[in-house]
């Protein structure tokens, strides 16, 4: 099995995608879907970018210190 | 599950094996909870029992002392019924992160709030005054979040998807896997053409009004392919803004709510079979969730509605097949394609996606597999029955069971619904994004009543009968 590569954004502390978290901030995610559906895989919101991004990403902002939820 | 690895003083990634998926998302959890109970079903059914006893549900009733001596004759039953779905739901939302110390408190109240709308729906003027429970359990809480607002406390009680999921399981048991070989083609033909067009048409018009293209694609998803989770499933793959995937989740929901109500009274006032019907809101329905309340209330109309045709059932049966088989399953496919596009093709955004193929399997809506499985299984089961015995010893004592569970799970997530959605919550929509999602809807309603209606019609009339 592959790392997660060390500088994807599910590696970066500006990426949030703990489901409770990615919930409320998308509001109307729960009444018809949900941030546990596996669709979604571990896709969370870049805080630098204020974009929601697949965890595999990368951009130049990285920055270390924040593990997959 | 997960295993820590040091890449550097101070700096540490974590590594989760794949099989942990298989206890993180909650499509998977549907489908552990969902063939578990069909399991014990068959077990105690090959056993010579029954898992009825347990699988309680209300009878028809025409005065309230009716109700209460059922309460009295099966109180016990309730409560056992309660305690079955409290562990198993409860184990699951654990599992996901949720405390069961709040999850409990919550569910008992959505527990004894479905028990009361299938109650409600088992009166016999039910139908008369439109209390089909569906749409009560709906507009009860959309009344109760909008107005005086849900307590914070309920919220982890409201899993809308980890319900409807697992009500699509059980459902899997009552639809023989012949019946989905024989449909499943029409469904994916018919559900294909229309997904195709609505994509195009809300893409183009999106574009045309000066739309991102990426804000486009995950309207473009959400209203043709699978509601709220195709629009995160695409917003996510092309690394739409956040604010866009917002915007596209408003949109779906609101006519999702809207279309739960208009497409079953346009089908009742039409006349529609509940074959036809069904297949017309799988069609056009956006959500998994929505098209049930909707499907399921139009069944309801059968037997109590003059001049609607065709089995309570098939209603449910035809959404399930159009959206499930027909839209749903290709979630991944339209992800993998879309993420190809936007990383080749489109403006830079800062952000860089990897492409996969492995795009495909990673966002494939699992618990369909649960439903197929569902489906195997009971096709193997009762076959060995001829159609006397089928309704004699199978129906009450295998069949209807299941049947009995999934009612409660789908109402524990109509109730859900209405209760999660709180409207002023939602994002600033915007008139272009709007006009854009509109147009495709109106494209994807009325494609989707010919094709129903007209080029498909002899064939889900079929499936009615």
């Amino acid at each position: 099995m592959r790392l997660p590569d060390s500088r994807a954004c599910g590696q970066c502390k500006h990426f949030q995608n703990e489901p409770l978290e990615v919930e409320a901030a998308l509001p109307g995610l729960s009444s018809l879907s949900s941030a546990y559906a596996a669709v979604r895989c571990s896709d969370g919101i870049c805080a630098v970018h204020e974009r929601y991004v697949a965890a595999s990403s990368i951009c130049s902002a990285f920055d270390e210190g924040y593990a997959f939820a | 599950m997960a295993e820590i690895a040091q890449t550097a003083p101070g700096r540490v990634l974590v590594r989760r094996s794949p099989w942990g998926e298989l206890f993180r998302k909650e499509d998977w959890w549907a489908i552990w909870i969902g063939l578990g109970l069909i399991a014990v079903a068959v077990a105690l059914f090959a056993g010579g029992s029954s898992i009825k006893w347990i699988a309680v549900a209300p009878q028809k009733w025409s005065r309230l002392a009716d109700v209460a001596q059922q309460l009295q004759v099966h109180g016990v039953q309730y409560a056992a019924l309660f305690v079955l779905w409290a562990v198993a739901f409860g184990i699951g939302a654990a599992a996901l992160g949720i405390k069961i110390s709040r999850f409990l408190p919550a569910f008992l109240l959505v527990y004894l709030a479905a028990g009361a709308l299938y109650f409600l729906g088992q009166w016999d003027q039910a139908a008369h005054y439109n209390l089909e429970p569906p749409l009560v359990a709906l507009g009860l809480g959309l009344l109760v979040s909008n107005t005086v607002g849900v307590p914070r406390w309920l919220e982890p009680g409201m899993r809308v998807e980890f319900y409807i999921k697992t009500g699509i399981v059980l459902l899997g048991a009552g639809l023989p896997l012949t019946l989905i070989a024989w449909a499943g083609p029409v469904a994916i033909v018919q559900a294909a053409i229309v997904s195709l067009a609505t994509f195009g048409v809300i893409y183009a018009a999106a574009v045309g009004l000066g739309l991102d293209r990426r804000l486009a694609a995950t309207l473009g998803t959400g209203g043709a392919v699978c509601g709220v989770s195709g629009a995160i499933a695409v917003g996510g793959a092309v690394g739409a803004k956040k604010e866009e995937v917002s915007v596209a989740i408003s949109l779906v929901v609101v006519w999702a709510i809207v279309m739960i109500f208009v497409l079953p009274l346009v089908s009742r006032a039409l006349g529609l079979s509940t074959g036809v019907a069904g297949a017309w809101i799988g069609t056009s329905e956006f959500a998994d969730a929505a098209g049930l309340a909707a499907a399921q209330t139009y069944g309801g109309y059968a037997g109590s509605v003059p001049g609607i045709e065709g089995s309570p059932d098939a209603a449910v049966s035809a959404f399930t097949l159009m959206k499930v088989i027909g839209r749903d399953v290709w979630i991944g496919v339209w992800a993998f394609v879309l993420s190809l596009i936007a990383t080749t093709r489109w403006e830079r955004t800062g952000v860089q996606n990897k492409s996969s193929a492995a795009e495909i399997w990673n966002r494939f809506p699992k618990f369909v597999l649960g439903f197929l499985v569902a489906s195997a299984v009971l096709t193997l089961v009762t076959r060995g029955f001829d159609y006397a015995a089928y309704k004699k010893e199978v129906v009450p004592a295998l069949v209807a069971p299941l049947q009995a569970f999934r009612t409660w799970a789908f109402t524990f997530a109509f109730l859900s619904i209405g209760l999660t959605t709180r409207l002023r919550e939602f994002a600033s929509i915007g008139a272009r994004p709007f006009y854009a999602f509109t147009i495709g809807v109106v494209v994807n309603v009325i494609l989707g009543f010919v094709l129903s209606t007209q080029v498909f019609a002899a064939f889900w009339n079929r499936l009615g009968q």
